[in-house]
This record gives C-alpha cells, structure tokens and sequence, in this order.
C-alpha cells in the first residue's frame, strides 16, 4: 500500500481548511451562514477521502456515502428546518469575540496536542506516519470543536450542528484509525448520523410550533 | 486469567431471525397501517411472541453448550447474548399485550403528533416493533463497529416515541433524549474505533477478525495501557450515557417519564440494560491488564446507585420516581459486573435480569394508575387500594422486590453482589449499597402506601369513581409480579443461564 505516492500537500491544505471551517460552523450567527460552512466541510471532506484512497480503495464507497449524507442530505435538512424556523442563532453563552478566541486556542492546542500525541490515541504503525498524523489531528480537533460547540451553544439548531461536527470528526479518524472496515459498517455509520440528523431537526420544528423559539435554555419544564 | 474455552461453534440462522423478524414486521404494520388498530396491534403481538419462541430456542441450543454463529462470525450467540435476547423478547411480549389497551386509551386522535391522527397508533406499533428488533440486534451482533451501530439504531427507533405525545414536556425530552444519546455514543464510536485500530495493531488477529469482539478479547492484553484507557474512558462515557450511568444521567428521567407508559417499560426495563451490556462487553476484556479499571467503575456503579435514590426519594412524579431509581439499580448491576470475577457477573447479571422484571412490573402498575385516574403525581392519589386491587397489590410486590425484601427476586440477587463485593475486600462499597437499598425501599414503599392505603389529601371526590384497570393490563402485571416471586423462592430457575453467561463475562480471579 506504500507504493502508490499520496497527495500529500493537497490533503494537508485540505485538512487544515476543514479545521477552519469546524470554526466557521461553530461561530458564525446566521445559521444559513453555518450550514454552508458545514457544506462546504462536508465536500472537503469527500475530497480527502477520495484523495486517501489511493491507498485504500475502500475509501471511494467512503467518499461516495459522505457525498450523498453529508454533503447533500443533511445541509439539505438543516437549510430546510433554518426556513421553518429562524434564521439567526440564539445567542450563545459565550459572546462573540471571547468564543473565537477559546475556538482558536482550542483549535490550535488540540491539534498541536494530538499531533504530537499519536500514539495515544492510535498504536498502529500507520497512524503514526505523517499524512495520518495530520489526519488524526484534524479528526480529533473537529471532534473537539463540536463538542464545545455543543456545550456552550444554547441555540437547538446550532447544537444539531455542533453534533454533525462531533460525527464528522469521528469519521475522519476512520481513515487512520480503521482502514479495513466493511462497507456494511460504513454504511450503517454513515446512515445513522443522517437519521439522527433528520430526527433531531423534526423534534425541534416541533419544539418551535410548541414553544416558539428554538432556545433549548426555554426547555426547562422537567428539571429534578 | 481464565481460560477462554471455545464451545463448539454452531451457525444458525436464530441470531439473524431474532432480529430481522421484528424489523420486517415494522414496515409491515406501516404498510398495512390502514387496515386498523387491530391489525398493527395483532402484528405486534405476534411478532413479540414468536420472538419469544425464537429467543427461548436460542438459549436452548446455548445450554447444550454450543454458541451460534451467523453470517460468518459476525453474529455470535452465547450465553450472555441468550440471557439479554431473552430479557428483550420477554418484556417485549408482556409490553405489546399490555400496550393494547394502553394505547386505545391514550385517545391519541385528539392530540398533535406525528403523521396523521389515524395513522399514529400504526407509526406506534412500527417503532415498537423497529426498537425491540435494534435492541435484539446489539445483543447479537459480534461486530464491534455494529455493536455501536445497533446500539445508536435502538436511540433512532425510540426517539419519536419517548416525543410521542408531541406536549412540550414530551418534546422537551425527546430532544434531550436524541441529543445527549446521540452525542454520548460517538463517544463510544470512537472508542469502538480505537479498541479495533489497537487490535489490529497487536498484530495478532488479520484484517476483519480485528472487528470481531471475541477475537478481540484474545489480544486485549497486548494492547499498550495508554490506549487501553483512552478507549475505555470513551466507551465508558459512552455505552455509560445510554446505561443512565451517574454523571451522564440526566435523560434519563425526562425521557422514561414522558414516553408513553409501555415505552417506558422498554426504555427502563430493557435498553438501559442493553447499553450496560454493551459496556461490559466492551471494557471487561481490559479488566485483566488494568484491574484499576475495575475498581474505578465499581466506585461509579456505588455513586450512581446513591445519586439515584436520594433523587427519586424528593420525586412526586411517579415516573420520575421509578426513572430515578432506575438510575440507581443500574448502579448495583455496574457494581457487580465491574468486578469482573464469577460472582460479580453473576450478581451484576441477575440483577439485571431482576430490575427488566420489577422496573417493568412498577411502570405497567404506575401505567394503570394512569389509565384509571388519570394522574401519576403522588399527592393528587390516596387510598386506591380499595378501587384497584390488583395494582395496589402488583406494585407493592414491585416496591418490596426492588427493595431488595425476601422473599423476592431482588432480595436474591442484591445478596449476591453485596456477597460479591465483600469478597473483593470492598467493604465500603458493601456499606453504600446496603444504605441505599433500605433508602430505595422508603422511596417507593411510602408513596405506595400513600397512593393505594393512606387518605387522599383533601378528600378527593374525583377518585371515587376509579375502578380497577381492565384484564388485558393488569394481566401482564400479574405475570411480571409471579415472576419476581418465582424468582425470588425460586432463584435456581435461572442458574444455568445465569452460570454459562457470567462464566463468559468474569475476566478476573479463578
């Protein structure tokens, strides 16, 4: 499999543009704005796995799903829900300019932390060489970063997004992590995240009629 | 380290079936919603019952001391998976029999909801059907990346119906429900992804059977510690999550009280137990290399077990109450099963077998007093014992078996992991669990006497023209209650199951 030479420059310039664009996702304040930023990291994302899979051919069935799911499906189903609903976010819980802050140290602590820190994570001799390395820290950064978006976003919307980010991260490692998965798998993970997305986005429209407002800090009826 | 024997390896097309039957049946009561209530209600039931029969097979075929295989180990049955299969299906069928009258009742034309009005009860019984097939499912699967995607399916198939009743407090859990589910268990995706990237690592097992848990488990000890314990923090987070484990428990209250009532008895009585089984799959196969695992989930299963009940104790919500102290009971199992020795697992497993029986047996009776009154908060209710019987009758047998009273089922089992504790040296765990099971039996044995024995407050006229629950939902009830008393005078029914599935689980001591 080390026969075949990888791309190795695009998929880092991509790589580090999907970690910019978890950033995009997670702070701008129109949600249509998110949502495409979310777009656009989903065809990112097809990109690098079609650019990997010059060494694991498994990955252009990976491709192909991550197209239809993520870059077609789910902003399809977000763009939809955003136009029933409301169009600008919530304001989180973090303002504006400290949250882009904590969002860059994130970003660049997490990464630096998880380049340096491979093995940790993945012993296998693969994940250790240079292109995966990289690989894993953008996995684990935009994992990172959907998780705080989903800790400090009070907006229903932004947190399905936050989620996305979560799976997408996780999806990335795949790549590194897991190159001899069957397509069942695959599949079976790829559809799972469309059908929580489009489940999660139907409850909150939903939510919307009953309370009118997308606020998940509104939903405080059952507490204790 | 025990010796992983290989029993001889059967395949069989049961595992496949268990699964596949009730997710066929799914789409056929969507399909056929429109020839009526009754149709999608006779589905189900069937379905449930032969899923019984297919389950009771299975673990038929497991005690002659075989372990089917399917579709080329990527299902695998042995003891353990029969036990939870068997948990699933046996619930399942006493559910969709006491669902029936349950569901007319819930007049859920008159509500907003999902789809149109005459199509709900259908999209019901789909769901139903499409969250017992997932549940199956985990249970067999042999797959660790299937594992988590069965485990995120049963989250899917139950969404909408903890949202069923479409209110704002159902829709405010049902929110919850998906969300912190669904983030929970990527945690334990790439915990799954990373026990997998390790044991392809050790070198040992080739390409696919890095996949399989039961080969996994052979080469668990060659995987460096580091990465052992990333993925165990990930998978306890995880599969812990969706277990209702403390600190990642507070779904679980919102979503187990606001579903309609025989969902809840699936959600309390069988998914959470599933995830728990998923967990100690998962982690227990690090329990030799790291006995500080062990100890570190025993001291979360004590947390969880205390937390849960000093909450449900302020509850007067009844199903809160009963969710909480879920919470708590899902502390004993964790507590015996992280262990990891023989009597642990035995404990942790009868346990939950135990709690699918009684949980189960508590909401079907808080169900009836739904059904009759209309209400389930405790100081709306008194002195129904007169009116209604057989409830009063059926959850004050729940309230003294999850008490851990004898003669009952519960007494038995939380013996044993209190016996199992101590023999551990774990003597403060002991202490802990003891205290909380005689605080579990005030929090659920004074609102039953304040419900059903002690004058409504106020005098409440309203109660008066209460009558008792008609026999197709006190049925499943009485069975349940039979069952914890069998169980309990009779704790020898379950042995042999109970003794193949933990001789699987016990990774630690002789």
């Amino acid at each position: 499999m080390t026969e075949m030479a990888l791309p190795v420059d695009l998929i880092r310039v991509l790589s580090l543009t999907v970690v910019i664009t978890s950033v995009l996702a997670v702070e701008l304040r129109k949600l249509k704005l998110a949502a495409v930023a979310y777009l656009f990291q989903a065809l990112l994302i097809v990109a690098l796995l079609a650019s990997f899979a010059s060494f694991n051919h498994a990955l252009y069935w990976w491709a192909a799903t991550a197209l239809v799911t993520k870059a077609i499906l789910i902003p399809w189903f977000l763009f939809r829900t955003i136009k029933k609903t409301q169009e600008i976010e919530r304001s989180p819980i973090v303002g504006f300019v400290p949250s882009v802050v904590v969002a860059a140290v994130l970003m660049i602590g997490f990464f630096r932390l998880t380049h340096s820190q491979v093995d940790l994570l993945a012993p296998t001799a693969l994940a250790q060489e240079e292109v995966f390395r990289t690989n894993l820290a953008v996995a684990a950064t935009v994992f990172a970063l959907g998780l705080y978006a989903l800790l400090t976003r009070r907006d229903a919307i932004k947190t399905v997004i936050g989620l996305c980010l979560l799976e997408n991260g996780v999806h990335l490692s795949l790549v590194s992590l897991a190159p001899g998965l069957s397509e069942t798998a695959l599949f079976g993970i790829a559809s799972e995240v469309v059908i929580t997305v489009f489940l999660l986005l139907y409850v909150i429209e939903g939510v919307y009629r009953e309370f009118g407002t997308t606020d998940t800090f509104r939903l405080r009826g059952l507490q204790w | 380290m025990v010796a992983i024997e290989s029993p001889a390896e059967l395949t069989s097309v049961l595992p496949a079936a268990i699964f596949l039957l009730p997710i066929l049946a799914g789409f056929v009561v969507l399909a056929g919603g429109r020839l009526g209530h009754r149709f999608c209600q006779g589905m189900t039931l069937l379905t449930s019952t032969v899923m019984v029969g297919l389950a009771f097979q299975m673990a038929a075929r497991v005690f002659g001391g075989v372990v089917l295989v399917g579709w080329g180990n990527e299902l695998r049955v042995d003891a353990l998976s029969a036990l939870v299969v068997l948990i699933v299906c046996g619930v399942g069928v006493v559910t969709s029999l006491y669902s029936v009258r349950y569901m007319e009742h819930a007049k859920l034309s008159e509500r907003s909801g999902i789809g149109k009005p005459e199509h709900r009860l259908a999209i019901f019984y789909a769901l139903f059907l499409w969250f017992l097939g997932t549940m199956t499912w985990a249970a067999v699967t042999n797959n660790i990346i299937m594992l988590f995607v069965a485990v995120e399916a049963t989250t899917l198939s139950s969404g909408l119906l903890v949202a069923f009743f479409w209110d704002r407090r159902a829709l405010e859990a049902g929110y919850k429900y998906l969300m912190l589910l669904t983030v929970g268990v990527t945690f334990a995706l790439f915990g799954c992804v990373v026990v997998y990237a390790a044991g392809a690592a050790t070198g040992e097992l080739g390409g696919r059977d890095a996949l399989l848990l039961s080969e996994v488990r052979g080469v668990a000890g060659l995987i460096p510690n580091r990465t052992a314990l990333v993925s165990v923090s990930l998978l306890i987070i995880g599969f812990g999550t969706k277990g209702g484990i403390a600190p990642f428990h507070p779904w679980l209250p919102d979503a187990h009280a606001e579903a309609p009532t025989p969902v809840s008895v699936l959600l309390s009585g069988v998914m959470i137990k599933v995830a728990l089984y998923a967990l100690a799959r998962t982690v227990s196969i690090f329990f030799p290399a790291i006995p500080q695992i062990t100890i570190f989930l025993v001291a979360l299963g004590v947390f969880t077990m205390l937390l849960g009940v000093l909450l449900a104790m302020v509850q007067d919500d009844l199903k809160r109450l009963l969710a909480y102290s879920s919470v708590s009971q899902m502390g004993y199992v964790l507590a015996g099963i992280a262990l990891g020795t023989y009597l642990g697992c035995y404990g942790g497993l009868f346990h939950l077998l135990n709690h699918a029986i009684f949980k189960a047996l508590l909401f079907m009776s808080v169900g009836a007093l739904i059904y009759a009154t209309g209400s389930r908060r405790v100081s709306d209710l008194g002195g129904l014992a007169r009116r209604m019987p057989v409830t009063s009758v059926c959850f004050l047998v729940g309230a003294l078996a999850i008490s851990g009273f004898p003669p009952f089922n519960g007494f038995m089992s939380k013996l044993t992991v209190y016996l199992a504790l101590a023999e551990s040296g774990l003597w403060w765990a002991v202490g802990v669990a003891v205290l909380t099971s005689l605080l579990t039996m005030v929090a659920l044995v004074r609102p039953a006497y304040r419900v059903f024995w002690a004058e409504p407050a106020g005098g409440v006229s309203r109660l008066d023209e209460v009558r008792e629950v008609p026999a197709s939902v006190w049925g499943p009830m009485v069975i349940l209650a039979m069952a914890c008393l069998a169980l309990g005078v009779f704790p020898q029914i379950a042995y042999r199951l109970l003794d193949q599935a933990s001789a699987i689980l016990a990774t630690v001591g002789g």
